[in-house]
């Protein structure tokens, strides 16, 4: 059974495609790439307990993109004729070459490859009726609202994609590919003595709806419910001073996005996204680069699209790259760059397939996939046990980060006092702000185990949120300012 | 009637004769163009048609929506819409759509948007005036944006109109070293009110005055908030008078209509003005658009509605209807009776914040938040620009905020930037009091 609204009417015409490529290679062009995509999107909101409304929809389109003249060009659209195509490729030709560049843009070298490549489900997206999605999602609120802690402000919703893409590009690229991926996000509210505190939580996976039995989301939205009740109720604030900070899995990842998966994006290194999501600390002529210190030898920080069924999980990139594991930070010094072909070409070396597109109307950018610490050797009992005056932040609340990536902070939401290697109550809001160097170099034990969390990172402009995981073991900060 | 309206209505009246309690089918021809630059030169411009009619369908209080994108086929399209309606859960909160025939403003779209001739010579304009400002060694970069929208809506429930909306905006980061830049923005609803010199001149000259920074100091000081950093405050408030924000808690104004939530000084709209990038004759209902003052010398004086909400709080619809949720236009603060240089007058020590970004909540509820400001940050003794800062975060409340604010400029700039400065602004130049400034140690 085919759920969504729409099917059936819209799909890629890949005749059209090719026939834009072609096009496109008819002008005098260094390079052209056309990609299509379709996406069967079902989006569910529940707020407070009802139902609030239900999309279901086909979006699907293709781009052309054309290097001519050093100059880059793009057009879209989602009407499917020939006309159509021809009038995006004239486009995005002209608008190649009006760039009337300095230096000329290049692309690294690459082979043309021809594959088809899919992500499996164990229980097909396409069999789940909608009222089975709404029912399960429905199940979640009832079993968070029937419980003894209140929490009046429930809202959750569920985001249901299955992604078709085809590539073909002037060296011979033909590539198909078909991604299942669903999110579930919450967003709840405690309240406890008149006092509120709250919670969001985000689940993805690329797969089938066996997912969302597996992430046991009443379960873990409990938890995090719970948590926050026993915060309001026994929580005390920090004496602020320097001390141990152990972090969990979510709070290590959340870190190695920002202030490594970041400021390694070698567009952000080379000012391409200057003006929204900013440069990085690591520039050319600057005290960092490729081989400087950043942490602790302990410190190992890779994104690897190639994780099976994770968030962010591709094959091959939007530039047909095929995707690895990147080590970005590696034994605690500056070790590669995410890239594409065009930062590539200009920092001497080759893509590594870190190109990535939200949609067939948004350009290819260098974007991370999942990005996480890897393990050590301690138990997070024996990280704990270890500590004789810290805090442990399991979870976090407010964060941000500077546009270079270096001052960043993070904010505990579920966060315990440590006492003679034993947990103790609740600490109210215990905050780190810190600076890249110096929260990697305190990083002094690292655990056997690695957890991941979805997340959908924003960078852009129009804003492109690309679902990727963050991770990492529980680490602990030896002798950090905490406040 | 045009062809598209017609068709348009077509899918409303489809959906009518299915079964549906109401139906809106919302049509947007619409053509976007945007031309990106960094280090001084054009990184590539793109361009993107998108061909949508945007359908929301109520059976028995089940609200299902969907998106048609093919038109050939659309009668089968609202079969499996209505078949999704009839398996959904009903909603006792909906409250229905806007009913009647209303008269709407002939559009002011500007046809020049639909395609520049050449946008690159808008974006060489602003880093010319720039490198006047700043010096040759400047490195620049940022978007041109335009946006021209074929807009036709047709409710079962009576209300059916077109629209155009264009928008011109052009933002512009200006680095004069590494660690010192300024930000400035440029945002039109048509080409002749356009300058793009002056968002280059003004990046240029903040990013003049920020050279060589020093490392900043924690502390409590008076702030002035530039427009574009305001902007993004004044965003975070609108997002906040949303009814919606309030019934699932993401907001500061949960249970406070009819109270003080803001200094006397403080009144901010909801307009979505002829000038506004956003600006626009209806909301996604039909309904028309009209002037919202939410908060009004300091009090909370309503939320923003849809019909649905409206009818939760007991009020009628303030013309603020997403397809799904009430949403905010555009905020216009008032300006106050100070020129920029009098606000700065007011200031014994203190410092004056031109951008920000990266706002975020330890709590929606309560308010307390940090937001990090890039960009000039400058030290103020006297009135007088002292000193350039780098490394500071605004850690304090957003609620507090509001009641800090001691002064306002009578000049005001059309405000909008990217995801931060969001939804676009009229915003002035702003004093508040007694802001906590943090570092990282």
């Amino acid at each position: 059974m085919l759920a969504n609204v729409g099917v059936g009417e819209n799909s890629l015409e890949r005749d059209i495609v090719d026939y834009a490529l072609d096009l496109a290679r008819s002008k005098k062009v260094e390079y052209a790439e056309a990609r299509a995509q379709s996406t069967n999107h079902d989006e569910l909101v529940i707020k407070n307990g009802t139902l609030d409304a239900f999309l279901s929809t086909i979006d699907s389109g293709f781009c052309v993109r054309i290097l001519a003249d050093g100059g880059l060009g793009f057009a879209s659209t989602n009407k499917w004729t020939k006309d159509e195509a021809k009038e995006i490729v004239d486009t995005a030709y002209k608008f190649a070459k009006i760039a009337g560049r300095k230096d000329r843009i290049t692309f690294a070298d690459e082979k043309g490859v021809e594959t088809k490549w899919s992500v499996e489900q164990k229980e097909k997206i396409e069999d789940i009726p909608p009222e089975k999605k709404i029912d399960e999602l429905m199940e979640v609120d009832k079993t968070l609202s029937s419980q003894e802690v209140k929490v009046p402000g429930r809202i959750m919703g569920a985001s249901i994609n299955l992604i078709e893409k085809y590539f073909v590009n002037s060296e011979g690229s033909i590539i198909s590919s078909f991604v299942p991926k669903i999110g579930v996000f919450a967003f709840i509210t405690v309240v406890e003595n008149g006092k509120p505190e709250q919670a969001y939580k985000q689940f993805g996976r690329s797969g089938g709806w066996e997912a969302f039995n597996e992430w046991k989301v009443a379960e873990a939205l409990l938890h995090d419910a719970k948590a926050l009740q026993k915060l309001i109720k026994e929580g005390k604030a920090v004496k602020p001073g320097k001390m141990d900070l152990v972090c969990g899995t979510e709070v290590t990842g959340i870190a190695s996005h920002e202030s490594c998966g970041h400021p390694i994006e070698a567009d952000r290194i080379l000012g391409r996204e200057m003006s929204q999501a900013g440069r990085s600390f690591i520039y050319l002529g600057g005290p960092y680069w490729i081989g400087t210190r950043i942490g602790n030898d302990k410190v190992t920080i890779v994104d690897d699209p190639t994780v099976k069924n994770s968030y962010g999980y591709y094959e091959y990139d939007d530039e047909g790259i095929k995707a690895r594991r990147r080590y970005l930070y590696k034994n605690g010094i500056i070790n590669e760059f995410l890239q594409n072909r065009e930062t590539a070409a200009k920092l001497g070396t080759r893509s590594n397939g870190s190109s990535r597109s939200i949609s067939y109307d948004r350009e290819a950018i260098v974007r991370m996939a999942n990005t996480f610490l890897l393990p050590g050797d301690w138990t997070e009992e024996e990280i704990i046990e270890d500590v004789k005056y810290g805090i442990y932040m399991k979870s976090f609340t407010e964060w941000n980060i500077d546009d270079r990536r270096f001052n960043q902070r993070y904010v505990g939401r579920e966060a315990s006092l440590i006492e003679n290697g034993e947990l103790k109550h609740p600490v109210a809001r215990p905050v780190i702000e810190t600076s890249t160097k110096n929260w990697w170099s305190a990083v002094d034990a690292i655990s056997k185990e690695v957890g991941y969390d979805a997340a959908t990172c924003g960078k852009g402009d129009p804003m492109q949120g690309v679902p990727v995981y963050t991770g990492g073991p529980v680490i602990r900060l030896k002798e950090v300012y905490v406040k | 009637m045009s062809e598209i309206l017609a068709k348009t209505e077509a899918i409303a009246k489809k959906g009518k004769a299915l079964g549906a309690d109401e139906v809106i089918a919302k049509t947007i021809f619409g053509r976007y163009r945007q031309t990106r630059f960094s280090n001084n030169q054009i990184d590539i411009t793109v361009a993107w048609n998108d061909y949508v009619t945007d359908v929301a369908l109520a059976w028995n209080k089940r609200l299902v929506a969907t998106q048609i994108r093919n038109f050939q086929n659309t009668d089968r399209i609202m079969e499996q819409l209505f078949n999704l309606a009839k398996v959904s859960k009903e909603n006792p909160m909906y409250g229905g759509i806007a009913k009647g025939t209303f008269k709407y403003p002939k559009p002011n779209a500007d046809k020049k948007l639909q395609e520049l001739e050449n946008p690159s010579a808008y974006v060489i304009e602003a880093i010319e005036a720039a490198k006047k400002e700043a010096g040759t060694e400047i490195n620049a970069g940022g978007i041109l944006f335009t946006k021209y929208e074929d807009v036709y809506l047709v409710s079962s429930e009576g209300p059916a109109g077109q629209d155009a909306r264009s928008a011109i905006e052009l933002s512009i980061r200006v680095f004069s070293q590494r660690d010192a830049s300024g930000h400035s923005v440029e945002c039109c609803s048509t080409l002749k009110d356009f300058k793009p010199f002056r968002a280059g001149e003004k990046g240029g000259k903040i990013a003049e005055l920020a050279k060589n920074p020093k490392q900043g100091e924690e502390g409590k000081y008076d702030l002035i908030f530039d427009p574009l950093f305001f902007g993004s405050m004044l965003g975070t408030w609108g997002g906040m008078a949303s009814a919606y924000s309030v019934m699932i808690q993401l907001s500061v104004f949960v249970n406070k209509l009819g109270q003080k939530v803001a200094s006397d000084a403080v009144t901010l709209r909801d307009k979505p003005a002829e000038y506004s990038v956003n600006n626009r004759a209806f909301d996604d209902e039909g309904f028309p658009i009209q002037e919202n003052a939410f908060i009004e010398n300091g009090v909370l004086k309503t939320y923003l509605h849809n019909t649905s909400t409206a009818k939760i709080f007991k009020t009628k619809t303030t013309g603020n209807a997403g397809l799904v949720q009430p949403t905010p236009w555009n905020i216009e603060m008032d300006s106050g009776d100070l020129s920029k240089d009098e606000l700065f007058g007011e200031v014994k020590r203190g410092l004056y914040l031109t951008n920000t970004w990266y706002t975020r909540f330890q709590n929606y509820a309560t308010g307390d938040f940090s937001t990090l400001p890039r960009d000039g940050i400058f030290l103020i003794e006297n009135g007088e620009i002292k000193q350039s800062w780098k490394d500071l975060r605004l850690s304090d409340n957003i609620l507090r905020l509001l009641s800090q604010i001691t002064g306002i400029s009578k000049e005001r700039q059309h405000v909008h930037w990217w995801l931060e400065a969001e939804p676009p602004s009229l915003s002035p130049y702003v004093l508040a009091k007694d802001i906590q400034m943090t570092r990282p140690k």
